[in-house]
């Protein structure tokens, strides 16, 4: 127990941030150079947030208690009795969108019945279908980060990055003849390709901002890269007067994509230089065992990557299907998933209400960290989009209708915030997700998994 | 009648192909009817055809379909003249491989009576290798860089050090196959980040970093991994867990965390198990036993999981065990279920009554270092720091020695002046401060420098100046020992051959000869069987293939790696023992452990170490036997004659089917029933296979593997398929009837030349570094030839390739500019 104090330094971690950034290196990014040229200007931050099991509102017991979403719609609810009261001081940046289906993660077929837990991840960003398979011929959708990121993420270093709280098991099968690939990731590149998720904050750090546990250390070795560029340089010229023409073609090529890692040194340098004195903190050293300490260690750093604009795409999966963890900090001893099996008993959906409450209060810490990274005369939460949900509801029954979602932060602009919507019954939650797609500049996505039009607001 | 002997072809050719008559060259179609009166085996009367003859050949034959209009195979041989084949080389070759594989014309459509088609082959064969005689072309191609494979081995010789390379270097992309091909290693600003990072980490992880701050590392066991019996590198008498060889960063503490694998709802997987415990050791020598909590929970704070007190551990590579100690009583008494091979098959259930599930271990986490007071010696340390400076004024003379011997194995060339001074000067540049801690990071910001140079990641051979464009040239013996020990190792040339080919001795034929035989014997050519052969079989696949859990419960991750290395072991003793190329097809022996002998039936084989088994039955013999290919061409839940018959077309014959036409339902959607009684594969298949669409390319593809349906999903023996007799009768697309596995054999060495000018194009492609081309067969065909008078040894193959003009020389690339 005592190196794992070692996380704590936390503290330490989450001051202003943004200095010093080595050379993120991530295997699925190949960009063309001329891709980074064409810098859109300043788009929407994107984060998305999974929570597993639905809300106690979504049973009939919790409806009636109004545990997820407030007795009315508009500006005037009223959030005391909800899971979301943790948010009241954020109702200015809070949209809540109640009463939508993710109908994707129901069973279609008899052999299907009963794998809700290793099929709804799978559905929360992609509104599909999931293949039931438990070999490699994994199908379901493009999930929406990821079309997003395919279009606005790819003019920084890294195009969007993959993070989640608890451990996702192995290849090979989970349960009810489904591949683990749907309960472990909700971002799909295409609907064969999962995206994996890094629990491991240091992982995270190091593909960001570069191997080096502490400033000085990153610092020396951003120094080191830049003298053996110059080095690499040297050789190129005289590597040149040997080789023939189509090699020497290709040592070109070479030599562009040395000046392209020195201007990325640059401009980390230049955003170091400019403003006030700014360092990243020493890197965490693994995971850490509090379930508070490592969501705020991943909001830690979805900021900071932010900040240095070495992403704008975060998706965040922050529990694992059937997954029994105990959150002692809720004031609730029982797991989360027996919690979720409360049988519509008033007691234990309540229990179970005080567990999502716990996890809703983790946002506000989100909130506050993106306001107070100011960017000119705004803020990063001005400039973000959170969107936070689950593709299930009543956990109890394992029904995927009236599914709880939010979203938060301005987004340029695009969210007015300080609503509540509730959406005609039957509204699949892809019409609200295509909504929030055309707010975050996919203006010309047609449909969305299985939306049937725009949920318009 | 029948087939033209391959060996009297092997034998007549060559005489050709040697310029004995050089008048013949220019009487092409009379060519070979004068060179086969001379061989001594050939059939006596083989009448040539006159030119006007063979074409009327074609015209018969061919151009029904490969016509200008329906262009099949998008070929049209309309205007195609027989006699002047090397004016259209390409086609000419395209006509070959489907004629030596009797491809052509498919089944169902009229054939040639008699020999003619074979004299047609033989026609156009002997006018394309005098052409190519006449005229050789080496080809050419871009420079290489180290791909994964290679970076890793070459990190391992130049430091001695163990590294995952997935971590740093991005996919390789396959072209033909192989991981190696040049014109497809694209550059890109991420790719040259990748390099930059791996040198940095990999000399600070190989000289250490007494400034290290704590990390952590985690290793996984994979779900389909047994853990019922020891392990490789742990100790005698315990159970399951992992052994890895960790490399330390600095001398300091370290703690080690356990997470055992548990329920899907998350009870601790192993309650039932009482008194177990788990042993962390270093080196063979324990640091920690925790005693295995069977109320672990995933709910709880940590997870199933447990953690060591902070052990201090010295800087450099440790082995590292956590295993299970067994109490001296853990009786499985009476289950409800047998106990299966695969150990964990189901998390669901594993904490349920009646069933003895015993822990399993899923990650070994190492965090740290804690207070780390430096670096301790290290093996590493050793081979790199040949000398330490004792004063100020040795330190610079010390660093030149070390950079110029590390510089000259990184670059695989002597360093010039120029480079030993670029070199010192980043020395010079780094080496600022104190004495020792100067010197250190002197020689550690150089050694990076080394790394990340493109003399390291990339594989240049250098063109002489006087050369134009369109000219060939002779590769310099340097550039010849990289050629041969990528070749050969898939690493670095070594001292002896370094020395050799910097003395200008390489270019010797005794030399050489001995080098390479030397070479093949080395331990190192390993990469051989694990990159060049587990790349032409596509062994990779069979990561991919998960058998049904249902069907297959004993198929687990230690089988999956018995069945890759059945092969890989099978192929490598070829090499060493340089033994006949054909034992790919006809091998009456193989090499297998404990795990696999009882997957195939074999009894009286003990332990987990492979050894030579010669077969005692005739039903499995060569490849096609191996439980590696029958089970990576196989779905989940069936075989699947038609992914058998595509590999053995693609992998044996060069001859891939074209895709399925878009729209066609595939097998699973053909019922599997028909009034409720369960179809066979088979029975499904043919109900496929009446879509005439689909049936012109499946006549080729399922036959072939029909005949291997008495070899389940994992590849075991059987005789029953869903209940009823297996039926593995059908007839070959050349009309061959074939009912088992030892007809199919039978009817492919018959085909000699098409298997072995398809694995002699894959070894080529392999060496070279490039895809082999049209212009490349007319020495595909001699290496064959001559590999025949040598008993199709291996090494004989090897020296075809190696003595190559496509090997030894390169035609310089027309630049764009230079057009």
């Amino acid at each position: 127990m005592v190196i794992t104090g070692k996380h704590l330094p936390r503290r330490t971690f989450l001051q202003n941030m943004g200095a010093l950034i080595a050379l993120p290196y991530l295997e699925a990014m190949i960009p063309a150079r001329s891709v980074w040229r064409r810098a859109p200007k300043d788009p929407t931050r994107l984060i998305c947030i999974e929570m597993v099991h639905g809300a106690a509102g979504c049973s009939p017991f919790g409806a009636t208690q109004n545990f997820w979403s407030p007795a009315t719609t508009g500006a005037a609810f009223d959030l005391s009795p909800t899971a979301l009261a943790p948010l009241e001081s954020w109702r200015k940046h809070l949209t809540i969108i109640s009463n939508t289906d993710v109908r994707m993660a129901e069973a279609y077929k008899p052999e299907e019945i009963g794998g809700d837990h290793f099929r709804s991840s799978a559905v929360f960003l992609t509104q599909s279908h999931p293949m039931q398979t438990e070999s490699s011929d994994i199908y379901v959708g493009r999930s929406l980060d990821q079309m997003y990121a395919q279009r606005y993420g790819q003019n920084t270093p890294i195009p969007s990055m993959q993070l989640c709280i608890e451990p996702v098991d192995r290849a090979g099968g989970c349960a009810y003849g489904y591949s683990c690939a749907y309960t472990d990731t909700i971002s799909w590149s295409s609907p064969t390709e999962p995206l994996p998720m890094i629990r491991d904050p240091r992982v995270a750090f190091d593909q960001l901002f570069g191997a080096g546990g502490t400033p000085e250390e990153r610092a020396s070795r951003t120094k080191t890269t830049g003298s053996i560029l110059d080095y690499i340089t040297g050789r190129v010229a005289d590597l040149k007067r040997e080789l023939s023409a189509a090699d020497r073609r290709r040592m070109d090529q070479y030599l562009d994509n040395i000046r392209e890692i020195e201007r990325r040194i640059q401009q980390v340098e230049a955003r170091n230089t400019s403003g006030e004195e700014r360092e990243l903190p020493n890197a965490p050293a693994g995971v850490p065992d509090s379930f508070e300490d490592h969501m705020k260690l991943m909001f830690d750093l979805q900021v900071l990557a932010f900040e240095s604009d070495m992403t704008r795409v975060f998706s965040l999966k922050c529990g694992r299907d059937a997954s029994a963890r105990v959150y002692p900090e809720s004031g609730v001893t029982t797991g989360f998933h027996p919690a979720s099996h409360h049988g519509n008993n008033p007691k234990r959906v309540t229990e179970f209400y005080q567990i999502n409450k716990y996890h809703i209060s983790l946002l506000p810490y989100l909130m506050n960290r993106l306001q107070q990274a100011k960017e000119g005369d705004s803020n990063l939460l001005e400039k973000t989009m959170v969107i936070y949900g689950s593709p299930m509801a009543d956990g109890n029954v394992h029904n995927h209708r009236r599914c709880p979602l939010i979203v938060l932060g301005g987004a340029n602009g695009k969210m007015a915030g300080n609503v509540h919507l509730k959406a005609p019954e039957g509204t699949p939650m892809a019409n609200a997700m295509l909504g929030l797609m055309h707010r975050l500049g996919l203006e010309d996505l047609e449909n969305f998994g299985d939306s049937t039009g725009e949920f318009l607001f | 009648m029948k087939v033209f002997a391959g060996a009297a072809l092997t034998l007549l050719l060559p005489l050709i192909l040697q310029g004995q008559r050089p008048e013949a060259r220019a009487q092409s179609h009379y060519s070979y009817a004068v060179a086969s009166s001379r061989a001594p085996h050939a059939p006596a009367a083989r009448s040539g055809l006159p030119a006007a003859a063979l074409n009327e050949v074609v015209k018969t034959y061919c151009t029904r379909c490969h016509n200008s209009e329906q262009k099949r195979g998008n070929l049209s041989l309309e205007g195609f003249d027989a006699a002047a084949a090397p004016r259209m080389a390409d086609v000419a070759e395209k006509m070959v491989a489907k004629l030596r594989s009797g491809m052509m014309p498919p089944p169902g459509q009229r054939r040639p009576k008699g020999d003619t088609l074979s004299t047609l082959t033989i026609a156009l064969e002997s006018q394309l290798d005098s052409a190519a005689a006449a005229h050789p072309n080496p080809g050419g191609r871009t420079f290489q860089r180290l791909n994964r494979a290679e970076y890793k081995r070459a990190v391992r010789e130049l430091f001695g050090l163990e590294i995952d390379v997935d971590a740093y270097l991005p996919q390789d992309t396959q072209s033909e196959n192989f991981d190696n091909i040049a014109d497809v290693q694209a550059l890109s600003p991420t790719l040259l980040d990748a390099y930059l990072r791996a040198a940095s980490d990999v000399v600070w992880l190989a000289i250490g970093n007494p400034k290290a701050t704590a990390s952590s590392a985690t290793y996984s066991i994979p779900r389909t991994a047994s853990q019922m019996e020891t392990v490789e590198g742990a100790p005698f008498g315990t159970r399951g867990g992992l052994s890895v060889v960790h490399t330390f960063p600095a001398d300091g503490a370290y703690v080690f965390r356990v997470v055992f694998f548990h329920e899907t709802t998350g009870a601790f997987a192993g309650t039932n198990a009482r008194g177990e415990q788990m042993e962390i050791s270093i080196d063979g020598e324990r640091v920690a036993l925790l005693g295995v909590d069977r109320f672990m929970h995933a709910g709880d704070p940590n997870g199933a999981s447990m953690l060591t007190d902070p052990i201090r551990i010295t800087a450099g590579p440790h082995r590292v065990s956590a295993v299970f100690v067994p109490p001296a009583l853990q009786a499985v008494a009476q289950d409800l279920i047998a106990p299966l091979k695969w150990s964990l098959n189901s998390t669901s259930t594993a904490a349920a009554y009646g069933f003895s599930l015993l822990p399993h271990l899923r990650d070994l986490v190492i965090t740290g270092p804690d207070n780390p007071t430096g670096v301790s010696d290290t093996p590493i340390r050793r081979r790199v720091f040949t000398c330490q400076p004792k004063a100020a004024s040795e330190a610079r003379p010390c660093a030149e020695k070390i950079l110029t011997r590390f510089g000259s194995a990184a670059f695989r060339r002597p360093l010039t002046a120029s480079d030993v001074q670029g070199l010192m000067s980043l020395y010079d540049g780094a080496a600022k401060g104190d004495m020792p801690n100067a010197f250190e990071a002197g020689v550690r910001t150089s050694l990076q420098a080394i790394l990340a140079s493109p003399d390291f990641v990339f594989r240049f051979e250098p063109s002489p100046a006087s050369v134009k464009a369109g000219e060939s040239y002779r590769l310099s013996d340097i550039a010849m020992a990289s050629r041969l020990s990528f070749f050969l190792w898939s690493a670095p040339p070594d001292h002896e051959l370094m020395s050799l080919a910097s003395a200008g001795k390489l270019s010797d034929p005794a030399v050489l000869q001995r080098q390479v035989r030397r070479m093949m014997e080395d331990p190192r050519a390993e990469a051989l069987a694990t990159r060049f052969a587990a790349q032409w079989l596509r062994l990779q696949d069979l990561d991919k293939v998960q058998p049904d859990v249902r069907q297959y419960p004993d198929f687990d991750e230690q089988l999956r790696v018995a069945m890759r290395k059945e092969t890989e072991f099978f192929f490598q003793n070829l090499v060493r023992e340089n033994r006949s190329v054909m034992e790919l097809w006809s091998a009456d022996y193989t090499f297998i452990n404990e795990r696999l002998a009882t997957h195939y039936g074999i009894p009286n084989v003990s332990g987990t170490g492979f050894r030579r088994y010669a077969y005692t039955d005739p039903q499995r013999r060569g490849l096609l036997a191996h439980a590696s290919i029958l089970t990576l061409t196989s779905h989940a839940m069936r075989t699947s004659a038609v992914e058998r018959g595509k590999w053995v077309m693609e992998v044996f014959l060069h001859s891939p089917p074209p895709p399925p036409p878009p729209g066609v339902p595939d097998l699973e959607a053909t019922p599997a029933a028909n009034e409720g009684k369960l179809l066979t594969v088979r029975e499904r298949m043919e109900q496929h296979r009446k879509n005439p669409t689909c049936n012109s390319c499946h006549r080729m593809m399922d036959p072939i593997g029909l005949a291997l349906e008495n070899y389940d999903v994992t590849g075991r023996w059987r005789v029953r398929d869903n209940g009823r007799p297996v039926d593995a009768r059908s007839e070959l697309w050349d009309g061959t009837p074939v009912a088992s596995p030892a007809d199919l054999r039978e009817a492919l060495l018959k085909r000699r030349e098409s298997l072995l000018r398809t694995f002699t194009r894959n070894l080529m492609a392999y060496a070279l570094g490039r895809r082999v081309e049209y212009f490349d067969m007319p020495t595909v065909r001699a290496i064959v030839r001559n590999a025949a008078t040598d008993n199709d040894r291996f090494g004989a193959y090897i020296m075809g390739v190696v003595n190559s003009p496509a090997f030894r020389m390169q035609r310089q690339e027309v630049a764009d500019g230079d057009k």
